[in-house]
């Protein structure tokens, strides 16, 4: 909380395909280089995110290590890291109605205007969460 | 000099002299007159009118009532956003608040346009609150309620969802559709 009573969010902010996003830093446990490994519990960021069909390059491919409370290995692969920033949540934008539903889905909760640009606020541990009952979802159905 | 005093004969007396119960002149006058006020209060009385924005989308005329629609923003850039159904293209800032945005060439059965800026139509009708990308607009004008047409039975293909009437514009039918069917579309 700072001395106007706000609270602080530290965020990573990241692009991918043109799309600008950001993190809350306490979610992530470690930043490397990507070397091209494959691994399963390495995921791309575009993919966890839905982006459909469409092109997504990446330029300067990184991998984050996400914290995760019960130690399961989760780590995301997102390109050109641009700054982490501390936020006031006062000034975070929850999604319009109809879209909200749909971004929560995939883990997006908010976003923040940060010099023009859109940037779409995403939370790793809901994407996880949104994982783990599409996994039990269907380990029930076999 | 002798003074001339007229007198009127008895029996003319009482045909000049209206009885109690017959009108006076002045009051079959201004009965008239108080009439053709009436009458021309009527003719004076407009006729309910409302606001239309027609709109081009596709190529295809469409129109929305007025009073639905807050404000047309041009050329606003929408960002994309993951994950989003198609016919949800993404979000706009719109002097620091963020909204979304429907294509509704999509409910239309028109051609997508594809453009990342475009025209938007900001609806606003009671809790629901979108921009609508169309083409272009076409005009905004005041037409009589008594002219907004129920929308023929016929008609067929995806625009009937949302239809809600039919109006004439420079001699073409244009289909005036509901911001309050469109939501109840995208709610589903």
């Amino acid at each position: 909380m700072n001395d106007l009573g706000e609270t602080g969010l530290n965020l990573l902010l990241f692009s991918v395909g043109e799309v600008h996003f950001g993190i809350d830093s306490e979610q992530v446990a470690g930043i490397n280089a990507f070397q091209g490994e494959d691994a399963g519990d390495l995921f791309w960021f575009h993919n966890e995110m839905g982006f459909g069909d469409a092109t997504v390059t990446y330029l300067l491919p990184t991998v984050v290590t996400i914290r995760c409370p019960d130690e399961q290995p989760y780590r995301v692969i997102i390109d050109l890291m641009e700054d982490i920033r501390e936020i006031a949540t006062d000034s975070i934008l929850p999604f319009p109605p109809l879209l909200e539903p749909f971004a929560l889905r995939k883990g997006m909760w908010g976003v923040l205007l940060v010099e023009g640009k859109m940037v779409l606020l995403v939370d790793f541990m809901r994407i996880l969460r949104e994982k783990t009952a599409v996994s039990a979802r269907h380990g029930g159905d076999e | 000099m002798a003074a001339i005093f007229y007198i009127p004969p008895e029996h003319n007396r009482g045909e000049s002299m209206a009885s109690s119960d017959e009108q006076l002149k002045s009051e079959l006058i201004l009965d008239e007159l108080k009439r053709r006020q009436r009458a021309k209060e009527i003719v004076d009385v407009e006729e309910e009118k409302v606001k239309v924005v027609i709109f081009v989308c596709g190529g295809n005329r469409y129109a929305f009532y007025g009073a639905d629609i807050r404000e047309i923003l041009p050329s606003c850039e929408i960002s994309w956003v993951p994950c989003l159904p198609g016919y949800l293209p993404g979000l706009i800032n719109i002097r620091g608040d963020i909204e979304s945005v429907i294509d509704i060439s999509h409910f239309l059965g028109e051609e997508a346009s594809g453009h990342k800026t475009c025209l938007i139509a900001m609806a606003v009708k009671g809790d629901f609150h979108s921009g609508i990308m169309i083409d272009s607009i076409e005009d905004v004008v005041d037409i009589p309620l008594s002219t907004v047409k129920p929308p023929l039975a016929t008609l067929n293909g995806a625009v009937r969802d949302l239809v809600i009437g039919e109006i004439e514009h420079l001699g073409r039918t244009i289909a005036l559709l509901d911001i309050g069917k469109l939501a109840g579309l995208i709610a589903l």
